[in-house]
């Protein structure tokens, strides 16, 4: 491939203490693709994802976004420049409705200074009604069709993550990255979601998801990285993954674990 | 345009009042007009950024004493001494704000007890500045443009604080920093994930609402014509924080209910049953904390939503 990768880890490692978490991490994503990161439990996928959505600082490592580094900044410095992510438990803003929840995540998008929302100027005013209808699109997109006046409260877990996703893309990210989305949900809405962030991807956004659920992982992503004990242990395609016999004992040892436990 | 409209009809109603009532009901009109007022700003602090603060009274104090000093002591006119009023309440807000922000819940509310405690103090230690346990008396409001504003005049400048107050508020709620702020209270973590800096948002937040409880102590001074250190005491701000909780926190409507429910109930009760009024008081707080923690408001959202369903 010619063209250059939006996100760019190298090296990237977690020691919390005396435990290597993740070691010596390299990842490429590009725009557009889907990049599906998989391991047995403790692998090392949430770190790596914690670190990667500024979450958690790295112990060593660069992250480079667009060719600028990550490393440093805070938690909050991740929306402008184009990463947003989902959680896999939702964590909705309680007591809004699905639409309020929708437009925080246009956060900053609103440049108007509180000058100007004192003003009360139409500028303020415009951007505000802009946010509403763009708002009730990603509803549409992500398919919460009429709840948009809805309580959060009132959504089902299913609708929660839905939720999570249009909250994520109105920032209009550039890389999306979700944390475990098919977690709780019900094979149909798996499907729905498959559906949903293979658009996602062909609007030209780069989408990074660690995932757990093997099988909604391999029919999704483009390429796949699987990680064992905090270190990559092989990347390709599904089909390659899931002929690869280091993967296939990795996580055949993690069955024989359960199974003994 | 119609919230304007609608805005200029309340003016009018509530300054009109003020012309019809004799002195007493004109002592107790106002009072209300500013308990409103203070519990519509603490209402945004408390109940939609959620800091649980308890400095606002404070700030109304500070406001109160700073606009006499400013006038009386260092000699400033009045449109001056209102900004350096303004100033100084912002300046102490941030000292307040930048390190009890990072500290959450509990913590914040001693940090700012603290706070509370050591204006006090201040206050009885300040010597002629403060006027030490006596305060400060015997002064009246400069002539504005040569004019003596007095008498039912007065009472329409607390409406216009009270609406003004009330404006500001309803734009910054309904706007991307309500937003933001409403977002750090419920979840910090997804707010951070959205792109608020959730610091920078609870400081604004804290500012901007002590600066407003300040303008309001400014506005006060001229009430009573004295200020004195057990006004400013913390029972009165535990009656907001009441008021707040009882009207029903997060809503507009709210804080103006419980402000005038629990500023009122006294001086309709007391006649009936003298001194038992206070355990009223009691007995509601419980009530409303154990049966609906939404407040009052959220009994009558309880009511409409029963008439919407009984077609």
């Amino acid at each position: 491939m010619s063209r250059k990768p939006l996100l760019v880890v190298r090296g990237l490692t977690k020691r919390f203490g005396g435990l290597l978490a993740v070691g010596d991490l390299d990842l490429d994503v590009f725009a557009g693709e889907i990049l599906g990161v998989i391991g047995p439990n403790g692998a090392g996928k949430s770190t790596t994802f914690n670190m990667i959505a500024g979450a958690l600082p790295p112990t060593a490592g660069s992250l480079e976004f667009d060719g600028k580094s990550l490393r440093g900044l805070p938690t909050h410095a991740m929306a402008p420049r184009g990463i947003m992510r989902t959680f896999q438990h939702n964590k909705p803003f309680a007591s809004m409705s699905v639409r309020e929840n929708i437009m925080v995540g246009m956060h900053t998008g609103f440049t108007g200074s509180l000058w100007r929302v004192l003003g009360a100027t139409h500028g303020a005013a415009r951007a505000e009604r802009d946010a509403v209808s763009r708002a009730d699109a990603l509803v549409e997109f992500v398919g919460l069709g009429d709840r948009g006046h809805a309580d959060v409260e009132t959504l089902s877990f299913g609708q929660g993550r839905l939720l999570e996703i249009a909250r994520g893309l109105a920032a209009q990210p550039r890389l999306m990255l979700f944390d475990e989305p098919a977690a709780g949900l019900t094979p149909a809405e798996c499907e729905r979601l498959s559906h949903i962030i293979r658009d996602i991807a062909r609007q030209g956004i780069a989408v990074l998801l660690i995932e757990h659920d093997m099988r909604f992982l391999m029919a999704l992503a483009d390429r796949v990285v699987v990680l064992n004990f905090g270190h990559k242990i092989a990347q390709g395609t599904p089909q390659e993954m899931q002929a690869d016999p280091a993967v296939v004992s990795a996580y055949l040892g993690d069955l024989a674990a359960v199974a003994h436990a | 345009m119609k919230s304007l409209l609608g805005m200029t009809a309340v003016a009018v109603v509530l300054s009109a009042v003020a012309f019809m009532l004799g002195s007493y009901q004109t002592d107790i009109y106002r009072k209300l007009l500013l308990w409103t007022t203070l519990a519509l700003s603490y209402n945004f602090l408390f109940g939609i950024a959620g800091q649980v603060a308890f400095s606002h009274f404070t700030f109304y104090g500070i406001g109160a004493y700073a606009i006499l000093i400013l006038l009386f002591q260092v000699g400033l006119p009045l449109p001056l001494a209102i900004l350096a009023g303004i100033a100084l309440c912002v300046v102490l807000a941030l000292v307040v704000a930048i390190p009890a922000t990072r500290l959450e819940g509990f913590y914040l509310a001693l940090a700012t007890l603290a706070f509370a405690q050591l204006f006090i103090v201040v206050l009885n230690e300040g010597g002629t500045v403060t006027g030490a346990g006596g305060g400060l008396a015997n002064y009246r409001l400069p002539d504005v443009f040569g004019v003596r504003v007095t008498g039912p005049w007065y009472t329409v400048v607390i409406v216009v604080l009270l609406l003004s107050t009330f404006a500001t508020l309803w734009r910054l709620d309904r706007s991307w920093f309500g937003r933001a702020c409403r977002a750090v209270r419920d979840n910090p973590e997804a707010a951070q994930a959205m792109g608020v800096n959730v610091a920078r948002t609870k400081i604004i937040a804290y500012t901007i609402t002590s600066a407003m409880a300040g303008v309001a102590g400014m506005v006060y001074a001229f009430v009573d014509n004295t200020v004195n250190p057990p006004i400013f005491g913390l029972q009165n701000s535990f009656l907001l924080l009441f008021m707040v909780i009882v009207g029903g926190s997060g809503r507009h409507a709210g804080a103006i209910i419980g402000a005038a429910l629990l500023y009122l109930m006294p001086f309709l009760l007391s006649p009936l049953i003298g001194h038992h009024h206070a355990l009223v008081f009691g007995v509601v707080m419980v009530a409303v904390v154990l049966f609906q923690p939404k407040g009052l408001i959220g009994v009558w959202d309880a009511l409409v939503a029963r008439r919407k369903l009984v077609p």
